[in-house]
């Protein structure tokens, strides 16, 4: 082999395979199920038989034998009965008195020696309730809301607002007004919930398992367990995926689980069956958002009126970010002066909603896209011109006042997405209800355009400041290695392989002397939730400074103990300096360790100093920067009996530098799997009986390999300069706007528009059988 | 929950064993054949038998014969099997097709034609195509074989005619002939699909005119069923774009199908009808 430039050797940007695909792929990887935990307790979920009431008792069944068995009700809440999310209203576990607000809210856990035990102990807790009537649907409160706006049980509200509408309105020739519905995801991880709680002999605790953000429960469970940060330490194991279902709820699993933990002084693990986990795990949020807009003849959109109600479930745990996202997703990609958007969020009494990918985008980008749809079509304009047209590009201002900078390729996105799918050719070959010459199936093309905020919303990261370490602090089979000490979390997504290709970079060494340990609360700095598509922005920055700052450190060294002071510098694993033979980075590590003892590089995350936000008003920046894509779906539907396929894609996407273009086209991919479920099978929702209908994978229904279409998926890349190597957010932008591109598809095939997702063979049916369905 | 409960399962090495092991109370037990809807249902929570005897892999419930005038298949004969089973495929298309669409190759490779019918469900994938062949179900017990016709088999909702001392022995199937047969399901998705409506049609088309029409449905009824009336009404009628619609409707008419998870009864109505013209059309 010959020897490689400095130069040559980038990391970033090759399709380096994944670092963890030996364990995956021989399945020698161990998930929280595959470890044998020795004298651990199993803990069931005593849960709340009906959907509201009053909680008047719980009566442990006298014939059975308790004696084995730790029952742990809210009397053996340390604290607070509260898990203190975005508000202090949930309790961690229902008390004697206290009203019951969703179907299998935790009243009671039991613990055991087996999972069979302690399920039989958990069926022989009666648990009486007194009955009050639920309110159960979005659709119920949306009811409600429309007869009487103040009248709808609002959890939090936000209003956008920039010019005036009324003279928007005013202004405007047409006025094209609709509503859009979308129902509950699950995120159907392949892993279901699963963790344990060792309690430590210091009345700490020790939390392990399949948690996405480990250092949430550090920070959410104190006033509950009392106590402090430091008191609460938490890992994750190997994840068999997340999708934002294991963000929050972990916390929530942690604290049924400490209780009889701390009370038992013995280990309890909590591990979902697929069952319980669809019943009690919280969703995506069902959506109504209505849109009004004015629009003049020449396309010019004069306002932006939008109501976006999410329902939130029983409780509002973090579902008012999740309707920040939304609402400022739903004008975002638009140009247009003047705006109104009134985000709320419902409380109903379900399973409280929480996070999955996309985070309240994908309901508002669903909305918006249909809906620009209709604006074309009552202008007679082409979808794609149209959107050529308004569609937002540097030096524009976002409905908070973001003037959008040059590092946003939306117009580049637009072009190629219509080039590579040969958009206006196909345009006119769609069927529009009636099969053309040669057709046998309705053909349709649909079209979505749209962006995702990267990294927390406003100055979420400016406030948040996320740290990271990157080590040289010990030796692996004699050979010097590198940790990352970030409390990022693999779960599927490849963040373990592309830190690693960053740090490789920074440190001009080979990815083979990098390691990167799971998350460890007790052992990684706070570099924040594995969230809102901000990891490989703003942690990746982190992990890059971090390592050149181990690098300077170890060139400090190198130069005092191998070059008489002569700056050295770590270049391609060797120790360079002028004048002077090159000494192995190995060598050098080792002298280090041994002389001086761990060598550590930090840095903390900052937000460019320009940065504006206020979370009053909601104007400014909102988010430090933005991915785009546009989506275009190729539809055929069999008027024989309505079924619908999905044949083709087209995905292009911005998401500034592209790590590993490899695993970046597989997330892209996977993404738009996800959001084709969403957009034409996913369906659940809560029954009469205030649980999902839908809670197996018999009913459940998810795409298969066979369902999945022909992928096109290209990068564009317009990279966030500010925080080195560039990348923007990936994760969560290609689970946004298939389902729009899909319904717009749709719509070109048979002529009508569907307002509701997901699309289904009953609903084109139902679409096509009304006596005036689809306008405009 | 996992399943823990013991379960006493014998696996008799003959026909002759296991229809001994039915005659008695104190040794019959739940028939398991591939497993892959009782597993599924005992995962679920329908209560575990004490006991079970399986069916798997008996020689007997393994064959399939051709005869003149008939084919007759082993119940213990797996989708897969069926599927790859050349041979066969010009004399019983629509079962083939039906089979080719059971879950996904994993459950093809287990699921059996027998276990298909005995689990009764009315979206069991091969009974459609079962009863347009016109064929007949054969039993087995200590006391002898009994011929039972496919019509009647199905008696309600996950009931079957079989006593139960009985063992499905094999399906004897009329062979097509000339008649020309299809099988059309549609599905939640393209694998591992339970299906919302289905249908399998044997239909003798000679000159233009109907001679005679098989036609059944899956998923409309509690038991997979037959369209009589349909059947009746197109009997010696010269085939046109007028009969079809009028065989559309008829059958949409006819049917009586419910709401639940996987569709709805508009839906169901409506797609009954068109999957009738679609068997139609392709004549």
């Amino acid at each position: 082999m010959t020897k490689r430039t400095s130069q040559s050797v980038r990391w970033v940007g090759q399709g380096m395979p994944r670092v963890d695909a030996d364990g995956k792929v021989r399945g020698t990887t161990r998930y929280v199920n595959d470890v044998d935990y020795k004298g651990v307790l199993h803990g069931v979920v005593v849960r709340s038989p009906v959907a509201r009431g009053i909680l008047k008792g719980l009566v442990p069944d006298p014939a059975f034998d308790w004696s084995p068995i730790v029952l742990a009700t809210a009397k053996d809440v340390p604290g607070e009965n509260v898990v203190v999310m975005h508000d202090r209203t949930m309790p961690l576990i229902a008390e004697i008195g206290a009203e019951i607000r969703y179907r299998g809210e935790p009243v009671a856990v039991v613990a055991a020696r087996t999972p069979e035990l302690a399920a039989e102990a958990a069926r022989r807790v009666r648990v009486e309730v007194e009955e009050l009537p639920p309110l159960l649907t979005l659709q119920e409160a949306i009811a409600i809301f429309k007869a009487t706006p103040e009248k709808l049980d609002s959890m939090k509200s936000q209003d956008i607002v920039k010019g005036d509408v009324a003279t928007g309105f005013a202004a405007a020739d047409e006025i094209v007004e609709a509503e859009y519905w979308a129902g509950h995801q699950e995120q159907l991880y392949l892993e279901n919930q699963g963790l344990v709680v060792f309690p430590q002999k210091d009345g700490s605790i020790l939390a392990e398992g399949s948690i996405q953000c480990p250092y949430f429960p550090v920070h959410e469970l104190n006033d509950c367990l009392k106590l402090p940060p430091e008191k609460i330490r938490v890992r994750q194991t190997a994840i068999g995926g997340a999708f934002g279902g294991k963000e929050e709820y972990p916390t929530m699993l942690i604290g049924y689980a400490a209780l009889p933990a701390l009370k038992s002084g013995k280990p309890v693990k909590i591990a979902y069956e697929r069952n319980e986990d669809i019943l009690f795990t919280t969703k995506r949020h069902p959506v109504w958002v209505r849109y009004k807009t004015g629009v003049k003849k020449d396309g010019t959109l004069t306002a932006i009126e939008c109501d976006f109600i999410l329902d939130g479930g029983a409780y509002l745990t973090i579902s008012d970010v999740v309707m920040f996202r939304g609402i400022l997703h739903c004008a975002v990609a638009y140009r247009c002066e003047n705006v109104t958007i009134r985000g709320k969020v419902a409380r109903t009494n379900s399973f409280p909603c929480g996070a999955f990918r996309g985070f309240g985008a994908p309901q508002a980008i669903w909305g918006i896209e249909s809906h620009v749809d209709a604006i074309a079509a009552r202008l007679g304009r082409a979808p794609h011109e149209y959107r050529r047209q308004i569609h937002a590009r540097p030096g524009d201002v976002t409905p908070t006042g973001q003037v959008l900078s040059k590092e946003n390729g939306s117009t580049a996105c637009l072009e190629l997405a219509l080039k590579r799918a040969d958009f206006a050719k196909k345009l006119k070959q769609v069927s529009r209800g009636r099969l053309r010459k040669g057709q046998r199936k309705l053909y349709g093309v649909g079209l979505a355009f749209f962006a995702h905020g990267s990294a927390f919303t406003g100055d979420g990261e400016a406030k948040f400041k996320a740290k990271g370490r990157v080590e040289l602090a010990r030796l692996e089979g004699g050979k010097p290695v590198v940790d990352i000490r970030v409390s990022s979390t693999e779960m599927g997504q490849g963040v373990h392989t592309i830190f690693t290709q960053i740090a490789a970079d920074a440190l001009s060494l080979p990815p083979a002397h990098v390691r990167f340990p799971m998350a460890d609360t007790g052992l990684v700095p706070n570099s924040g939730p594995t969230v809102a598509s901000r990891t490989t922005m703003v942690v990746g920055n982190v992990v890059h400074r971090a390592a050149q700052d181990l690098k300077r450190q170890i060139e400090a060294f190198a130069s005092l103990r191998f070059f008489q002071g002569a700056p050295a510098e770590l270049r391609a694993s060797q120790l360079v300096a002028p004048g002077a033979k090159p000494v192995p980075f190995a060598k050098v590590a080792k002298a280090l360790l041994a002389e001086i003892g761990p060598a550590s590089g930090f840095f903390q995350f900052e937000l460019p100093a320009d940065i504006r936000w206020d979370q009053a008003t909601f104007k400014g920046d909102s988010y430090p920067g933005y991915s785009w894509s546009a989506n275009v779906a190729e539809v055929e539907i069999d008027p024989l009996t309505c079924e619908l396929e999905v044949k083709r894609v087209t995905a292009i996407v911005d998401v500034g530098r592209v790590i590993n273009p490899t695993l970046a086209a597989g997330q892209v991919e996977g993404g738009l799997t996800q959001a084709l479920g969403y957009a034409i099978m996913e369906k659940i929702g809560t029954g009469k009986n205030g649980l999902y209908d839908a809670a197996r994978l018999q009913t459940y229904i998810i795409p298969t390999a066979l369902d999945v279409p022909e992928y096109d998926v290209k990068f564009v890349e317009y990279p966030y300069s500010f925080a080195p190597p560039g990348g923007k957010g990936l994760g969560e932008l290609p689970m946004d706007g298939l389902a729009p591109a899909i319904a717009n598809a749709v719509e070109a095939a048979t002529g009508r528009r569907l307002r509701q997702i997901p699309i289904t063979p009953e609903s084109i049916f139902a679409a096509l059988h009304a006596p005036q369905g689809g306008t405009p | 929950m996992k399943i823990t409960e013991t379960i006493d399962i014998r696996f008799p090495k003959t026909l002759a064993e296991a229809v001994r092991l039915q005659a008695s109370e104190k040794t019959r037990g739940k028939l398991l054949a591939g497993g892959t809807d009782l597993m599924v249902q005992w995962a679920a929570g329908v209560p575990i038998p004490k006991r079970a005897v399986s069916v798997w892999n008996l020689p007997e419930l393994c064959a399939i014969e051709v005869f003149p005038d008939r084919i007759e298949i082993g119940a213990g004969v797996t989708h897969a099997f069926l599927r790859d089973a050349v041979q066969i495929h010009r004399h019983v298309p629509a079962l083939i097709a039906a089979a080719a669409t059971v879950g996904a190759k994993q459950i093809q490779a287990r699921g059996t034609l027998g276990g298909n019918a005995a689990n009764a469900s009315p979206a069991g994938d091969t009974a459609p195509a079962l009863l347009v062949t016109g064929g007949s179900v054969l039993l087995a017990s200590v006391s002898g074989t009994r011929e039972v016709p496919l019509a009647e088999f199905w008696t309600g909702y996950r009931q079957i005619a079989a006593r139960a001392d009985e063992i499905i022995l094999a399906f004897r199937l009329p062979k097509k002939g000339k008649a020309q047969e299809r099988f059309r399901k549609i599905g939640t998705r393209q694998a591992q699909a339970i299906s919302k409506v289905m249908a399998a049609s044997r239909i003798l088309v000679e000159k233009g005119t109907i001679r005679s029409a098989a036609i059944a449905l899956g998923s409309i009824a509690p038991t997979p069923v037959r369209l009589a009336e349909v059947e009746a009404f197109l009997a010696g009628k010269k085939l046109s774009p007028k009969l079809i619609d009028e065989a559309e409707k008829l059958a949409q008419a006819t049917v009586q199908p419910i709401a639940d998870i996987r569709s709805t009864a508009e839906y169901r109505r409506w797609a009954s009808g068109r999957l009738v013209r679609d068997a139609l059309e392709n004549l």
